[in-house]
């Protein structure tokens, strides 16, 4: 499952119990079974303004089931764990911090500081034309690297050409460094608003 | 019908969505991981935690019209219709997608790049985009025929490789007193 998929069922739980939970009381509590005359089951919960929240009976009425305490502890014991991978996976988010370069002859591995890849990409970016700011970084897993970059275009500059003379140049030289063809490559292009005094000036209305 | 046939049909960004999910998993790893330090208390001949039995007292003493209960439970279903409305949808509003594959434009970069080409035009006195999706509607003031400022700013969008139809629509607007 993708990050973006794990993310996703974990929000939607989270948020079905809160909304179930939440409507449950509220229907109970404003007395909407008594007012608009609906009969629920006798094991619906909550049906009575008068009843507290969690009575001491309904809290402990399981208790003394054998299946009780094993369910509970396995229900927590999961809650915690998949919340601990989860954070875990989120530290080992930032990348490899160095990439095995393919030269080097029997004996020699060459390995390069993901940061220096990423500095040079920023070197090479910033010196095309209509480039203002660029931000590269080298993420993902070693065997599946991903290379990000934000770029920012002076006012007026031509997309189309800075896409093409990126994809030409700085990420052309680190594909031909990392030895991957394919390296897959999130590029996010802004361009910057021209501030309101350099904008040509209006002509004069003639009347 | 082969599939070249078939305009390609332009996928949307989908936000990972960490930053919301962050907090989610940190309540749930404070709820889950002190109910079971008190479990595991409890089982093993301990007194629960003061702050549990509290909790349980009042749970067992609030009534359900109390205002208490019912603003959690308000609070509780607003913030439930957050989270699944956060689940449901793409997100990365901001970004349009470019033909490359894996480029992106913010849609403000585009509105600025229109802007800019519009109000250089003769006669344009002032100039404003919005730019959607699958369309960018422009609003102009001044003494010029749309027709001509849309074949203008049509070249400029050009510019921009969007990936999938993009429309343009120019208007004129109300000039300012």
């Amino acid at each position: 499952m993708s990050r973006s998929t794990v993310n996703r069922v974990v929000l939607g739980l989270a948020g079905a119990l809160l909304l179930v939970g939440g409507v449950l009381v509220l229907a109970g509590g404003l007395d909407l079974y008594g007012r608009l005359g609906v009969r629920m089951p006798t094991w619906w919960p909550l049906t009575s303004p008068d009843q507290p929240v969690l009575s001491d009976a309904s809290r402990t009425r399981w208790s003394g089931e054998a299946w009780w305490w094993p369910v509970v502890f396995a229900v927590l014991g999961l809650t915690v764990a998949l919340a601990l991978w989860w954070l875990f996976a989120q530290v080992r988010r930032s990348g490899p911090s160095s990439v095995t370069l393919p030269v080097g002859g029997a004996g020699v591995t060459v390995r390069l500081r993901s940061r220096a890849l990423a500095d040079a990409v920023e070197t090479e970016t910033v010196a095309l034309p209509d480039v203002t700011r660029v931000q590269a970084r080298l993420t993902g897993r070693p065997k599946q690297l991903l290379l990000r970059a934000a770029v920012r275009l002076a006012p007026g500059g031509d997309p189309a050409g800075a896409v093409d003379d990126f994809l030409t140049g700085p990420l052309a030289h680190a594909r031909t460094t990392l030895g991957q063809d394919d390296l897959p490559t999130d590029l996010r292009l802004r361009v910057t608003r021209a501030p309101a005094a350099s904008r040509a000036p209006a002509p004069r209305r003639v009347l | 019908m082969t599939d070249d046939q078939i305009p390609p049909r332009v996928r949307r960004l989908r936000s990972n969505r960490t930053g919301w999910t962050g907090p989610v998993v940190v309540a749930a790893l404070v709820l889950g991981g002190g109910l079971l330090y008190d479990a595991v208390a409890v089982r093993t001949g301990h007194r629960a935690r003061p702050w549990r039995a509290e909790t349980a007292d009042r749970l067992a003493t609030l009534h359900l019209d109390d205002p208490v209960v019912l603003i959690s439970a308000g609070a509780a279903v607003l913030l439930g219709v957050l989270l699944l409305v956060l689940a449901l949808t793409p997100g990365l509003r901001r970004w349009l997608l470019l033909r490359q594959p894996g480029a992106v434009i913010d849609r403000a970069g585009v509105a600025a790049l229109v802007t800019r080409r519009a109000e250089q035009l003769d006669g344009v006195h002032s100039a404003g985009a919005k730019v959607r999706r699958g369309r960018t509607t422009v609003t102009f003031v001044g003494r010029v025929d749309p027709a001509d400022v849309q074949r203008e700013l049509r070249t400029e969008l050009a510019r921009v490789p969007l990936a999938g139809e993009h429309r343009l629509d120019v208007r004129t607007g109300k000039g300012r007193r």
